[in-house]
C-alpha cells in the first residue's frame, strides 16, 4: 500500500500500487452499489459523459455566437438554453451565464471556494484553475495574474471577475479576432481555446490573414 | 493596523483575495481512479445523496492541514466517506473492512510482500 500521501507519481493500471485513497474510492463505490444506492454501471456511464465534454463544445458555441447575432442574443440571455439548443445537454442542475468580452470589458472566471467550472461545455478544469495562486489572486489582482498568462489588458479596459458557485457557472465569450471575416464557423471554432473561454487569454489570431477573394 | 490571521477569518477552502505566490500553470491527465472519483461525485449528486454544497462543506470540514496535504481527489474521497458516515449510510468499520478486502483480493498487491 502506498504509505506516502504525497507520492503522486502516476499509478500503473495494476492495483499493486493502488494507494490508500484509491482503495477508499473502490470500497465506497462497491458498498454504495451493494446497498443499491447507485447502479452498477452508473459510474462507468458518467465517465463516458465526462469524456464526451471537451472545450471543442464551448468553441462551437462561441463560433456560432460570432456568426449569428440572434443566437448570440439568446446565448447572453440564457446560456444553458442556448447551449441545449445546439444539442449540448447539461447533465447537472447548473445554470450558465455567458459573459461577453468587448473592447471595453474583459471577463475572467474563477471559483475561489473550490473548482466550479462550466463542465458541460468545457469538460474538467485544468489543475491551475483549482490551485491557490489562481483562486486567491484572480479576485484581488486580476491584471497581474493575466499578465502571467501573457495577457495584458489596457488600463482603459475594465476587467470583470466572476466567481462561480455550485449552481451558477460562467463562460467567457471572447472577442472575435480581426482578420476573420469570411471564415466558416468551423474555422472560427479552431481559434477558440479553453483558456480564452476562461478569460485568461484572448481568442487566437488566425495564422495567415484571410485574403480577399 | 491589526493584521487578520487567515486561519481565523478564512475556512481552508476560502482563499479568494489571500496572498499567494506566482501562478502554477500545471495540468495533468487524471488517473483512472481520479476520474472514477469525479464520476462518483456526479452520481452522488444525481442520486441526491451528496450535493455540491455538501461536498464543499465536507472538504472544508477536513481542516486546513488535510486540505493542504491531500491532493484534490484525495480530499474528495475522504470528504465523501465522512459525509456518508454522518448520514448513517456507511460506517467507518465497514469501509475499513472493505478497503482491506479490496487490497487483499488483488493478487498484484501481494507482490509487495
Amino acid at each position: 500500500m502506498n504509505q506516502n500521501p504525497h507520492d503522486h507519481t502516476p499509478a500503473p493500471d495494476c492495483q499493486a500500487s493502488a494507494g490508500y485513497y484509491e482503495l477508499m474510492e473502490i470500497a465506497v463505490r462497491e458498498l454504495l452499489v451493494e446497498k443499491q444506492l447507485i447502479g452498477p454501471g452508473e459510474i462507468r456511464r458518467q465517465i463516458e459523459v465526462l469524456d464526451s465534454r471537451t472545450p471543442a463544445l464551448g468553441a462551437k458555441v462561441v463560433a456560432r455566437a460570432w456568426t449569428d447575432s440572434a443566437f448570440r442574443a439568446r446565448l447572453l440571455a440564457n446560456g444553458r438554453k442556448a447551449c441545449e439548443e445546439m444539442g449540448i445537454s447539461f447533465y447537472d442542475d447548473t445554470q450558465l451565464i455567458v459573459l461577453e468580452n468587448t473592447d471595453r470589458v474583459h471577463n475572467l472566471i474563477v471559483c475561489t471556494l473550490c473548482s466550479c467550472y462550466p463542465r458541460p461545455v468545457l469538460g474538467l478544469p485544468p489543475d491551475w484553475y483549482k490551485l491557490k495562486p489562481y483562486r486567491a489572486r484572480a479576485v484581488r489582482e486580476p491584471r497581474r495574474l493575466l499578465a502571467e498568462f501573457g495577457t495584458v489588458i489596457p488600463d482603459d479596459v475594465e476587467v470583470r471577475v466572476s466567481d462561480s458557485t455550485a449552481m451558477v457557472r460562467y463562460l467567457v465569450l471572447p472577442e472575435r479576432p480581426s482578420g476573420t471575416d469570411g471564415m466558416s464557423e468551423e474555422e472560427l471554432a479552431a481559434l477558440v481555446t479553453r483558456d480564452a473561454m476562461i478569460g485568461v487569454v484572448k481568442a487566437s489570431v488566425p495564422e495567415k490573414t484571410m485574403e480577399d477573394k | 493596523m491589526t493584521t487578520e490571521n487567515p486561519i481565523v477569518t478564512h475556512l481552508p477552502t476560502e482563499m479568494g483575495g489571500l496572498d499567494a505566490g506566482p501562478l502554477q500553470r500545471t495540468e495533468h491527465e487524471l488517473q483512472p481512479w481520479e476520474k472514477r472519483c469525479h464520476a462518483l461525485a456526479d452520481v452522488l449528486d444525481f442520486r441526491k445523496i451528496i450535493n455540491t454544497e455538501e461536498k464543499r462543506r465536507g472538504i472544508e470540514a477536513l481542516g486546513s492541514e488535510m486540505v493542504a496535504r491531500l491532493s484534490y481527489y484525495e480530499r474528495w474521497i475522504v470528504g465523501f466517506a465522512n459525509i456518508l458516515f454522518a448520514k448513517g449510510i456507511l460506517t467507518p468499520t465497514e469501509l475499513a473492512e472493505r478497503m482491506d478486502d479490496v487490497a487483499a483480493r488483488n493478487t498484484c498487491i501481494d507482490d509487495k510482500a
